[in-house]
């Protein structure tokens, strides 16, 4: 309707290519608001002076080296592209399955999606020396590198979900248009997931990961992870006032939960079975696994064991698993125990490298966390402020769950991220 | 001793001769190449190397017509490598005796000369392994062992394989690295976008990524190499392709003082390679990855 680019249709509220952006929120945002937000621009300003420092010395400020050559930003990567899974498939879920009750999320899931993947993209151009050289992906690139097409994928996914975001907030092309974005998102979600697993499981050099069950495991640990860090953000927004849902929606998203769990587990202790069995048994993959059991890497992967099967029990236990604390912790732990998996992961690959020469733990070094902080605070940033200027909640006529109404808007990921 | 050390390689080549031929077999028809499977399957393999490259210089009925035919050019950009001369006809390749291999470690000292590697780079192209007798079992083979060698052991050099289905090359997203039509790997250090992939996908270990500025005594520098130009990007043997295509050998076969190395052209029916891999029976590192190195052993 507008031919302007920028309109104004309310005091403080500007609306650019259709979207309200409640500018005016912002002047009467408390003083905690703003208190969170000056933190995470300090943080970030640590992760660009680490950047800065990290491109003008190279690798020797990391602690990455030949034996892993890969560290934090890999292991971050398969974490957040993991995490936006969980939020794509809830929200699929609500116009493919008509699963009513998680409508309310819609708006966050796909920001959340969205934000994480970019995370994920902006970790690979900060690990590398000459991000310029990044180009080379777009002009030539080797159709047999699983990179090329993880890589793409990430870029794909993240334009999908913010014009997904887009069409949900205007309601552009109506429930129709929604409906066939989602057709495209959620295969493309499970895309993703599959060549990142492709990245690790297409390697036959490297012994603990060349195995066909690594796709079904990331897809299922993504989900798992992602759904739990939505159950997680629902609380507290919901504690704080920003979003009120309904009870019957976080009993779904922890069966749902539950359920996606004991598949992930279970697919993890088949893959242990089978390394271990005297008939299946490999010495080289036993040796590799067997750090991870009894050897300096059993701090990262027994908790996976650990915190995995608590979690399970405890929304499997049929009197408590309604109760908010049981759920809150029982996800908590789960997106605890898949940041440890997927170190464990890229650690299998690396801990005894492919001459047999093993090598102690890697453990990230100053400049590679304070640049995956200063990461992880754009993601919060960006969050913090959607959550005041972007019309995130669904309007009530949309639904009939509770009304949704934007109260006196803190930071509503904090803690989750 | 040398009935022990005789035994071992003896012991080794066999489950790799069972395994090899059992697989092409398998296969069907030579997919694998390999001496046991060249010489059980002649008549098939002359059959397809006629039509496939009928200019190759290979006589027929060559024994290691097979091997010469798998060992092409992968994602080969036709640009000229900077520092050496354009591929000739040649296909190189490699065969170390490791009963010979005293496990000095002469070869690595020079390779890192003439290879201008950073001495700060904490890496070597050439790593030689301290094997314990009686099998060929990487997870308990020492690379930083003391210096001289240890009369009981037996040592196993690894280095580059200058593969013919290279896992480095198909993993690199950007086409950085590529197979020379001489069977050179190698590396373009001005398009490398340090995702170390390769190092990943590399089953042998051989290519190494400069973590820190590479530091040469400018006494030392070789000019015939470049240095700088490797910071913080992924270096590896090539067979020290700026020796080799002006006529000389490989460092490494140079300072061998037991003359364990052997480098040469397998199209020339007549060099010492082509020889050894016909008369001798031979063995590959991890055959079962299907890389096809270009580096036999033989004990």
């Amino acid at each position: 309707m507008a031919k302007k680019l920028i309109t104004t249709t309310a005091p403080g509220v500007y609306r650019i290519i259709g979207v309200d952006f409640n500018i005016g929120a912002l002047k009467s945002a408390g003083k905690r608001y703003w208190l969170f937000v000056a933190l995470l621009g300090i943080i970030i300003t640590l992760g660009i002076v680490a950047w800065g420092t990290a491109l003008a010395n190279g690798g020797s400020v990391m602690a990455m080296r030949d034996n892993y050559p890969w560290g934090l930003w890999f292991t971050n990567y398969m974490y957040y592209v993991g995490l936006s899974a969980g939020g794509l498939i809830v929200y699929a879920s609500v116009h493919l399955f008509g699963a009513e009750q998680f409508k309310p999320l819609s708006r966050l899931a796909v920001l959340q999606a969205g934000v994480l993947v970019m995370l994920a993209l902006l970790g690979i151009i900060t690990d590398m020396e000459r991000p310029w050289r990044a180009v080379y992906m777009l002009l030539t690139p080797n159709g047999t590198s699983p990179f090329v097409y993880t890589g793409s994928a990430a870029n794909i996914y993240m334009i999908i979900c913010f014009v997904d975001l887009w069409v949900l907030i205007t309601g552009f092309g109506g429930k129709k248009l929604a409906h066939r974005m989602t057709l495209i998102a959620l295969p493309f979600a499970i895309y993703l997931h599959t060549t990142t697993a492709f990245v690790l499981s297409l390697n036959k050099s490297r012994e603990l990961w060349n195995s066909a069950v690594m796709v079904p495991i990331f897809l299922t640990s993504a989900t798992a992870s992602g759904v739990a860090l939505l159950l997680i953000c629902a609380y507290i927004m919901q504690s704080l006032g920003v979003f009120k849902f309904a009870s019957s929606m976080f009993r779904s998203l922890s069966t749902l939960l539950a359920t996606v769990m004991i598949i992930d587990l279970f697919l993890l202790v088949v893959e242990i079975l089978t390394v271990f069995w005297p008939t299946s048994s490999k010495p080289g993959h036993a040796i590799r696994f067997s750090h991870f059991f009894t050897g300096e890497y059993a701090w990262a992967f027994i908790p996976v064991l650990v915190l995995g099967f608590g979690a399970f029990a405890l929304l499997a236990g049929r009197k408590t698993r309604h109760l908010p604390t049981v759920q809150i912790t029982a996800s908590i732990m789960y997106v605890v125990a898949v940041f440890f998996k997927r170190y464990s992961l890229m650690a299998m690959g690396f801990s005894t490298n492919t001459l047999g020469q093993y090598s102690s733990p890697y453990f990230p070094s100053l400049v590679e966390v304070l640049i995956a902080l200063g990461l992880l605070a754009v993601g919060l940033m960006i969050m913090t402020l959607s959550a005041k200027v972007l019309p995130l909640q669904v309007p009530e006529d949309e639904h009939d769950e509770e009304p949704a109404a934007l109260g006196a808007g803190v930071e509503p990921v904090v803690e989750a991220g | 001793m040398t009935r022990k050390n005789d035994s071992i390689p003896a012991d080794a080549t066999a489950p790799e001769g069972l395994t090899l031929s059992r697989r092409s077999f398998i296969e069907g028809l030579g997919a694998t190449a390999g001496i046991l499977a060249a010489g059980s399957v002649p008549a098939f393999l002359s059959a397809t190397a006629g039509s496939a490259t009928a200019s190759e210089p290979t006589a027929e009925g060559d024994p290691l017509a097979p091997i010469i035919e798998e060992d092409n050019a992968v994602n080969y950009p036709g640009k000229p490598v900077k520092y050496a001369d354009p591929a000739g006809d040649q296909k190189w390749a490699m065969v170390i005796d490791v009963k010979a291999c005293i496990g000095c470690r002469r070869c690595v000292y020079a390779c890192v000369k003439e290879n201008n590697i950073g001495r700060n780079a904490g890496f070597t192209y050439i790593q030689v392994l301290e094997m314990e007798p009686g099998k060929v079992d990487l997870d308990h083979a020492k690379l930083d062992y003391a210096e001289g060698g240890d009369p009981d052991k037996w040592y196993l050099p690894v280095q580059c394989m200058q593969c013919a289905k290279p896992t480095c090359v198909y993993g690199c997203p950007v086409i950085a690295t590529w197979k020379e039509p001489d069977g050179i790997v190698v590396i373009d250090y001005d398009k490398c976008i340090a995702c170390r992939n390769c190092l990943v996908t590399c089953p042998y270990d051989a290519r190494h990524f400069n973590w820190v500025e590479p530091e040469v005594p400018a006494a030392e520098r070789n000019p015939r190499v470049p240095v700088e130009e490797k910071a913080g990007v992924v270096e590896k043997c090539t067979f020290c392709i700026q020796r080799t295509r002006n006529g000389q050998t490989t460092a490494c076969v140079e300072a061998c003082p037991v003359g364990a190395r052997k480098f040469g052209d397998l199209n020339d029916p007549e060099s010492e390679v082509s020889i050894l891999l016909k008369t001798r029976r031979v063995w590959r590192l991890k055959e079962e990855t299907g890389n096809e190195p270009m580096i036999w052993y033989v004990g």
